[in-house]
């Protein structure tokens, strides 16, 4: 039937609910219904949900509250919403709860969902009045409500995500991977596998034309290990199997002869880091290191009443986005290899692509789909290269869709951290000096692991006043999985431990935590952590004067709550943690963007941000109508797409709003110039006069004296002007500033409370509420500000609580532990708006920051409340108990 | 997966005739939120599906005498639904509720959830301390029989699916005061296999305990029953003090395993104790 919204996470486990169908009006799971059994009943899908054009009330209440992100767990939660409503048009939150915590959610932390779900009752109660079913591109630009301009493709089922894309006889790959952790490829014979009727192709390492590597992204690691190399950690690709169907493929995986012998393995750093291990690859077990160092550290802590010595650990975590690595891959009408998959930069992988290839960068072009959330798992390059080789060899559409298993397996991990401290304080509680000692575990692979020591310091050290600094961090490999980017790369480990340290600190000297912080931040201008000053405005005093009256409310309400239940086993207690966060990356300062006044008279934006359900699409769209001054109806971004638009640079850390944003608006700007100025011809009237309004240059004073912007762009035509505008956004003089650094010290800062409960004789660990108060610079959309913040904070709650990747344990869904729609916390977001120097508008990066506070908050207030620390996350109910049973 | 043909009986005849026709090659299908991802994952082999869903009394809830008798292709969301269930044994509306999450409760089956034999598997634990039993038909004959008879091993049931089908569960009805308590503990809220689960059915007569059941899970390799604390308790009112001597007896009795993905013995052996006394204390208050 070609009907796209019913969507696949997991491996027809039941376990993540995107396949969810109402049958006789109650949800199921498709994946695990037989299809005779639907034989003679009713089967609704999200394609039936609305009533041709008219959305159901439920859609239409995802889209205004903001409840879709990347839209992949969209159509089975609305179904799961039908359902209930269906059956109890007033439920209360728990039925809601009840309702939907079958429904996997990873990037809205739910918080949406549930105001969605309300609202849509509400309405069908004919409480509130349905509003018209409006469109989502007539609205606002900068600020407002918000509205996405692809949430309607996403609450009908119709928007296409990679898997969507169908070609008749597409070839499947399947990927050969390590059984080992660490072995050596002694054998590996693909001739029996090959004769295997419907395979196409088998790939090894042979077969790679170009660099069997992924130029400076990762150092040492090839895409496909060949014969006699070692394979560093479980599921290593050895070859790839390009068949007719992926059972064809599936036999010919088992039919490849490939044999190993069996290395000692480790995950464990200190273990890899000791002498009689022998390095895994190079000379030794430590792949980089990073070092800050300033102030006379001795004299610090000999100056200090208390010096503290604590040390914390994280887990490996997993993205766990809905979509599955999903691409495919064709060449395309200009005979380009052609891949289509969720990304982090299209320009990259274009070039990863080539120089595997060893061709010109021209005949490979890489396409952004809809993409189902991607938290930095999707910037891997190798399944794009993967995909890129088949389609060179095969010259055939091919199609590569992980398991749910592959994903975890061989998807990049977030690093897990040992983190050290000393930290000195004086007994009023000023900070003194801090030494700390990081390591990183990158498993097997660099995958980017390279650049994790300068991260993991950098958030280390925070927005705090420090007299003297000793950092040391290094990544270490072990033959754990391949460490790489997961949003907040590198920073929310170190984060996790610093706001732990701090509070224990503040413990210790009997202070305040709030104002330990207050009397401690880093105030625009002065000396950071790093040893010079910041290039953007930093609002962290701000933030916390913002947080003091919810943080004393949450403090007396809990007081009192455990006063009135002293004989419960339930206590409850509140945690503080604070963060700063490098945005931009180590990308480039110099961002390009074009835009063109089409024929038509509407505003087209060429520039790579790409959106995987974090709101880029929107967002950058309402920067050039704000820049234009009109609604956002008549803007078209064509985003990410290497065969259309300019390479904006790498989208990571956050920067794709304040670097594209600026890109775009200074593109706009430019383009706008040039209207006015054709404009002012047409209609002769003094450029100043004009101003621009709906599809058409007005003058102020004399509204009739008009030109449509068709007209214009027809002029621009006639004339022989082009009405294409190449444009950047440059900050290489403004940065970096006096001092020579490899990252430009571009910050936001935010600080989060949580309320949590815990069960002195379990263990286990309810969060209640919490408050979350970010400087995020000027909200372009505030809406999708606080989704985003939501999103990050029950990301948070996650790794705080539940979340661990075990290598060779776990492997999907029922074994990585996400949050349902029932942990969810109250939540209320509170946006401080501390105007950067040179984003566009006053624009900030957000969408990482925002998980860095919510681990530590969630954690410092189960040690509050149990009065006993945890050192390492997840703090699971076995985690807790232990903690309040020892002595 | 490999092809599967899938037949629909419409009666309990059609079903034994199938058994007949088919030897060693069916299996029994009713909810499948098991059997289909065993399917896929070849732990399980079926080249025919015996699917019951359209065997009407097969889909029956019925109150008969003293008993509350449940058909095979009733869904744990059916059973959630049923006031007399809510009223008179809310900790099977609890443990259904605890499987998985609503869209599986949807499809799942209780029947199927026994049949499964998990240690821990939510509606395993309810019937044992519920003292279910099982109305087992095959071409041999068909009788009754107690639900702890059905459990053999860690996943494994004294049930053959390609030449049994069990019809029904019943759950006795106690004529005296009575009472149930749930009590499970995991990970997260939902979508989860507990850490440990444990349901508790107690017994009154003229305000003492008469009859106790505890069932653990998972503490054993089958769901296990705590026949000592449940000695203790009978001829007892319910104090602090013989809350806690029970709670130590069903712990002593537990041999829970370590699970790297969920918790270790000591762990779970810590806190058996503790739900078995809230179990037990929700059950003596419902039963006043």
């Amino acid at each position: 039937m070609n009907l796209t919204g019913t969507k696949q996470g997991c491996d027809y486990e039941g376990e993540c609910g995107a396949c969810t169908v109402l049958l006789d009006g109650k949800a199921i799971r498709s994946c695990l219904t037989p299809i005779a059994n639907v034989e003679g009943r009713e089967v609704l899908t999200i394609e039936g949900v609305s009533d041709g054009e008219i959305l159901h009330p439920l859609q239409q209440a995802f889209i205004e509250t903001g409840a879709v992100q990347c839209g992949f767990c969209t159509p089975g939660m609305i179904l799961s919403a039908l359902a209930l409503l269906e059956q109890t048009p007033n439920p209360n939150s728990q039925q809601i709860s009840q309702a939907l915590e079958g429904n996997l959610c990873r990037c809205t932390g739910y918080v949406r969902i549930a105001q969605a779900v309300e609202q849509a009752a509400a309405q069908l109660r004919g409480e509130v009045s349905s509003p018209a079913n409006q469109s989502t591109a007539n609205l606002q630009p900068l600020g407002g409500n918000g509205l996405r301009s692809d949430s309607m493709e996403k609450v009908t089922g119709k928007a296409k995500y990679a898997e969507d894309y169908r070609f008749p006889h597409a070839l499947q790959i399947k990927v050969g991977r390590s059984p080992y952790f660490h072995a050596r490829i002694i054998k590996l014979d693909t001739e029996k596998a090959q004769k295997i009727p419907g395979v196409v192709k088998i790939i090894t390492s042979a077969d790679i034309p170009g660099e069997n590597g992924f130029e400076i992204y990762s150092v040492a690691e090839p895409v496909l290990t060949k014969l006699g190399d070692n394979v560093r950690m479980l599921a290593a690709p050895i070859f790839l199997v390009v068949a007719g169907s992926a059972e064809i493929a599936e036999e010919a995986l088992q039919a490849v002869d490939c044999e190993f012998q069996p290395l000692p393995h480790t995950f464990n750093m200190d273990e890899a880091l000791s002498e009689h291990f022998p390095p895994i690859i190079g000379d030794s077990n430590i792949l980089s290191s990073f070092e800050v160092k300033h102030g006379n550290l001795e004299g610090a802590f000999s100056n200090s009443e208390v010096v503290l010595e604590t040390h914390y650990e994280t887990a490996f975590l997993e993205h766990a986005a809905l979509e599955r690595e999903a691409l495919v891959g064709y060449i395309d009408e200009e005979g380009r290899i052609t891949v289509v998959g969720g990304n982090h930069q299209p320009h990259n992988q274009q070039r990863y692509i080539a120089n595997a290839l060893g061709m010109p960068i021209e005949k490979v072009r890489v396409i952004t789909p809809y993409t189902g959330g991607s938290f930095g798992g999707k910037q891997d390059p190798w399944p794009f290269i993967a995909v890129a080789l088949a389609v060179y060899h095969t010259h055939q559409p091919v199609r590569l869709i992980y398991s749910r298993q592959e994903s975890f397996d061989a998807s990049p991990k977030r690093h897990p951290y040992s983190v050290h401290y000393q930290m000195g304080a004086s007994k009023n509680g000023k900070l003194s000096g801090v030494k700390v000692r990081i390591n990183a575990n990158t498993g097997g692979y660099d995958s980017g692991g390279y650049y994790i020591p300068n991260y993991a310091l950098t958030a280390a050290g925070g927005a705090y006043r420090w007299q003297a600094v000793d950092g040391l961090a290094r990544s270490v490999y072990t033959n754990g999985p391949k460490s790489g980017q997961f949003r907040g790369f590198g920073t929310s480990q170190s984060t996790f431990a610093l706001e732990c340290a701090l509070d224990e600190l503040s413990q210790k000297l009997e202070v305040d935590p709030l104002e330990f912080r207050l009397q401690n931040c880093l105030q625009d201008g002065q000396i950071s952590f790093l040893g010079y000053p910041l290039a953007e405005t930093l609002g962290y005093q701000n933030v916390l004067e913002e947080m003091k009256p919810y943080y004393k409310q949450f403090i007396r309400q809990t007081e009192e709550v455990n006063q009135q239940n002293s004989q419960s086993p339930l206590r409850q207690g509140v945690g503080l943690a604070g963060m700063w966060y490098r945005f931009g990356k180590g990308g480039s300062l110099r961002v390009e963007a074009h835009s063109e006044l089409a024929l038509d008279g509407h505003i087209v934006i060429y520039a790579s941000a790409p959106d995987y359900g974090q709101g880029t699409q929107t967002a950058i769209s309402q920067i050039a109508a704000e820049t234009l001054g009109i609604k956002r109806d008549l803007v078209e971004f064509i985003n990410a797409d290497t065969a259309k638009v300019p390479n904006s640079d790498i989208q990571g850390a956050s920067r794709a709003l304040y670097f594209v944003g600026g890109a775009v608006h200074q593109t706009i700007t430019t383009l706008k110039k040039a209207i006015f100025s054709v404009a002012s011809e047409l209609i002769d009237a003094p450029v100043e006069t004009l101003t621009l309004e709906d599809a058409w240059v007005r003058m102020i004073e004399e509204p009739n004296r008009k030109v449509s912007l068709a007209a214009v762009a027809e002029e621009f035509e006639r004339i022989g002007k082009s009405r294409r505008v190449r444009e950047w956004f440059d900050l290489t003089d403004r940065v970096p500033l006096n001092q020579q650094v490899e990252y430009a010290p571009f910050f936001v800062t935010g600080a989060q409370l949580a309320e949590v409960q815990v069960d002195l004789e379990t263990g286990f660990t309810q969060v209640l509420r919490m408050v979350a108060v970010h400087d995020v610079g000027k909200a372009a959309n505030p809406t999708d500000a606080a989704g985003q913040i939501e999103g990050a904070m029950v990301m948070g709650l996650g790794a705080a609580l539940m979340e661990e990747f075990i290598p060779g344990v776990t492997s999907g869904f029922s074994s990585y532990q996400i949050p349902t729609f029932g942990a969810m916390p109250e939540i209320k977001v509170i946006l401080v708006e501390v105007p950067s120097r040179y984003g566009p508008f006053g624009v900030k990066g957000l969408g990482e920051a925002a998980m860095l506070p919510s681990t530590p908050a969630i954690i410092n207030g189960i040690c509050r409340t149990i009065g006993k620390r945890i050192y390492s996350i997840p703090a699971t109910p076995e985690k807790v108990l232990k903690a309040i049973l020892q002595g | 997966m490999d092809a599967i043909t899938l037949i629909q009986p419409q009666s309990i005849g059609d079903v034994l005739q199938a058994f007949k026709e088919y030897p060693e090659m069916g299996h029994i299908l009713a909810g499948g939120t098991d059997l289909l991802p065993d399917l896929r994952k070849k732990k399980k082999e079926a080249p025919i599906l015996i699917d019951i869903h359209h065997i009407p009394e097969l889909q029956q809830i019925n109150i008969t005498g003293n008993f509350l008798e449940i058909g095979a292709a009733v869904t744990f969301a059916q059973i959630e639904e049923h006031p007399f269930v809510l009223e008179q044994i809310p900790m099977l509306t609890e443990a259904a509720r605890s499987v998985g999450a609503l869209p599986l409760q949807n499809s799942a089956t209780w029947v199927g959830n026994l049949v499964q034999a998990m240690p821990a598997a939510d509606g395993a634990i309810a019937a044992l301390a519920l003292e279910a039993e099982l109305y087992i038909v095959s071409l041999q004959g068909s009788t009754w029989q107690k639900v702890e008879t059905l459990f053999r091993a860690a996943g494994v049931s004294i049930i053959d699916p390609s030449q049994q089908l069990i019809t029904k569960v019943r759950v006795p009805i106690p004529v005296v005061q009575w009472g149930t308590g749930w009590q499970r503990l995991g990970r997260r809220n939902a979508l989860t296999l507990p850490i440990l689960n444990c349901a508790v059915k107690l017994e009154l007569e003229r305000g003492t305990i008469s009859k106790a059941r505890i069932a653990l899970g998972p503490v054993a390799p089958t769901p296990m029953r705590a026949l000592q604390a449940e000695n203790h308790l009978v001829g007892k009112q319910l104090d602090e003090k013989i809350l806690q001597e029970a709670a130590l007896l069903a712990q002593a009795e537990s041999h829970p395993r370590s699970n790297v993905l969920r918790a270790s013995a000591e762990y779970r052996k810590t806190v058996v104790p503790v739900l078995v006394k809230r179990a037990l204390k929700t059950a003596w208050e419902r039963a006043q």
